[in-house]
């Protein structure tokens, strides 16, 4: 079976989702800030989106997936305040490597690659383990699926990386945070997961929603 | 009126940083949209460019630095808040020499994760880039603090030293690991006996009883771990200084830097006499006191307090440190 690359449009409909269900969470997502950090994850990943969908909606917008994630970083990393929104800006740069650097465009293999790529970047500048309590706590689960699924479809590979992800949400529920923020409220954020952990599960979320839409009408999914 | 001659909430650094680039046009030029301060003159031979910043409230550090024999570049925060990593990145790329840039970065949170951020575009924009940690403050050296100790007055030694360096033509290693040993020689305490006032506020960041001081203060007034009564100058600063020189043991033909530095607001009179404590307490250690500075340097806000810092060098570091510079805030 073929694997099929994550194309411009594939990943224009990525962005476009993953806008669309952070909007759609940014209440709950500043909540659950409130309690465990400084209340601004949900503002900031929004202002991020919103950032990037100016500049991926624009006529003279990038062509190509690895062009495409590149303006997505850029905007997240130059326009957005706080720590999150600028680590979230670390995994498209990677990402965006990592199609630039596959001749067949973003294969499941290239997103396997640049979400390891990113991780370890994110990793390097915050010092967080997993099991720390941030957004690693979701990341590292996602970047272990689509290893273990690199040569398998990206629908379901990216399904696998979307259930992993949201079981690291669910595991940050049941940590006392080490790094970040709310490293300084010890037991008190016992039994609240991770926002930022969440902002990756909604990340993908969003691209096996893209796939998962186009699959079963497509030769190799 | 507040405490503060401002304009209004917030313009307090960009309104200093015009003024501060007008004042020195002949040796720095700031950039108000990506809020940078670059050097106008830089030496022929130097291939690495040097750029440090954060929080402001620290005057002169960091852009009184910048010029040439120092820092190529520095990103200003605002008071007492780390630089965005927008404002290092395209900084670092203005400055990068042919072996690339060394970012002098404080040991705080914000500070790592910003620097590192840029750190992490630049090696994605083919440019290399290297890291000098100054984690000097003697007080928050315990095995409780996870973050390390604190960096503060070191830093101006640190960025000397490597100008001096990177004047030389030396690389992005070699500058890396200079730097990271000169700055595991160098260990600061500061006391004072009144906090800064908070520019937004105008409030004393701590209250403090009359007679008392805090011993092993931060220079965001972090308060101390303890307060003690305040006694004659002689005594604490052969306190202070002994708890410097155990910790630092140098040998008895190792040349000592000795800084004295005013945090905000404590006058020329009062550093010069605690300079003369030093001196006395350093004699009779037999401690070799090489080359000292007096003045404010690396303060915070109109802190009421001083700094001291020892550094210990060897040749090599002293002819680094004797290098000419002319910077803002700092000429010889």
């Amino acid at each position: 079976m073929t694997t099929a690359a994550f194309d411009s449009t594939r990943t224009r409909d990525w962005m476009r989702r993953f806008t669309a269900s952070v909007y759609a969470t940014e209440a709950e997502l500043t909540e659950l800030d409130q309690r465990v950090g400084d209340g601004d994850f949900g503002t900031n990943l929004a202002a991020g989106v919103r950032a990037a969908g100016l500049l991926l909606d624009r006529p003279e917008a990038p062509a190509g997936s690895a062009e495409a994630l590149g303006a997505v970083a850029t905007a997240f990393l130059d326009e957005i305040g706080g720590t999150s929104g600028p680590l979230f800006g670390l995994l498209f740069q990677a990402l965006s490597r990592a199609a630039d650097g596959s001749d067949a465009g973003l294969t499941t293999g290239a997103l396997a690659e640049g979400t390891a790529q990113g991780l370890a970047a994110i990793r390097r500048v915050g010092g967080a383990e997993p099991g720390d309590k941030t957004l690693v706590d979701a990341l590292a689960p996602a970047a272990a699926a689509l290893r273990a699924a690199r040569d398998a479809p990206p629908a379901a590979a990216l399904a696998a990386a979307a259930d992993g992800a949201w079981q690291g949400v669910r595991d940050t529920a049941s940590l006392t945070a080490r790094r970040g923020r709310a490293s300084y409220l010890g037991e008190r954020v016992t039994g609240i997961p991770d926002p930022g952990a969440v902002g990756v599960a909604l990340l993908f979320s969003a691209a096996a929603g893209t796939v998962r839409t186009l699959a079963p009408h497509l030769p190799g999914g | 009126m507040t405490r503060y001659f401002e304009n209004g909430t917030g313009e307090l650094v960009p309104d200093a940083l015009a003024g501060f680039a007008r004042a020195h046009a002949d040796l720095v030029e700031y950039d108000p949209a990506d809020g940078y301060v670059t050097a106008r003159n830089t030496a022929p031979a130097r291939t690495v460019g040097l750029l440090s910043g954060g929080g402001s409230g620290h005057e002169p550090l960091h852009a009184g630095y910048v010029g040439a024999g120092m820092l190529d570049a520095a990103c200003p925060g605002r008071v007492f808040a780390s630089p965005h990593n927008r404002q290092i990145f395209r900084a670092s790329r203005a400055v990068a020499g042919p072996n690339g840039v060394l970012h002098i970065v404080k040991n705080y949170t914000g500070d790592r994760i910003n620097f590192g951020i840029a750190a992490e575009r630049l090696a994605d924009a083919g440019i290399a880039c290297g890291r000098v940690l100054v984690d000097d403050d003697l007080a928050s050296d315990s095995e409780d603090i996870a973050a390390g100790r604190r960096g503060t007055g070191a830093t101006v030694l640190v960025e000397k030293v490597l100008g001096g360096a990177a004047d030389t033509g030396m690389g992005l290693d070699g500058l890396v690991g200079l730097g990271t040993a000169v700055a595991g020689r160098c260990r600061t305490l500061a006391v004072a006996s009144a906090a800064h006032h908070a520019p937004v506020t105008g409030e004393p960041a701590f209250a403090l009883p009359p007679g008392e001081l805090e011993y092993g203060v931060g220079i965001h007034g972090e308060r101390a771990d303890r307060t003690r009564s305040q006694k004659q100058v002689g005594v604490l600063v052969e306190d202070m200084a002994d708890a410097l020189l155990g910790a630092l043991r140098p040998g008895p033909d190792d040349p000592v830097v000795a800084l004295v530095n005013g945090l905000g607001s404590v006058t020329s009179l009062e550093l010069y006499g605690v300079f003369g404590e030093l001196g006395r307490v350093l004699d009779a250690r037999r401690v070799r006191l090489a080359r000292h500075l007096v003045g404010n340097y690396v303060t915070a806000l109109d802190m009421r307090g001083f700094s001291l810092t020892l550094m210990v060098a060897d040749r090599a570091v002293l002819d680094f440190y004797d290098a000419p510079a002319r910077t803002p805030a700092w000429q010889g």
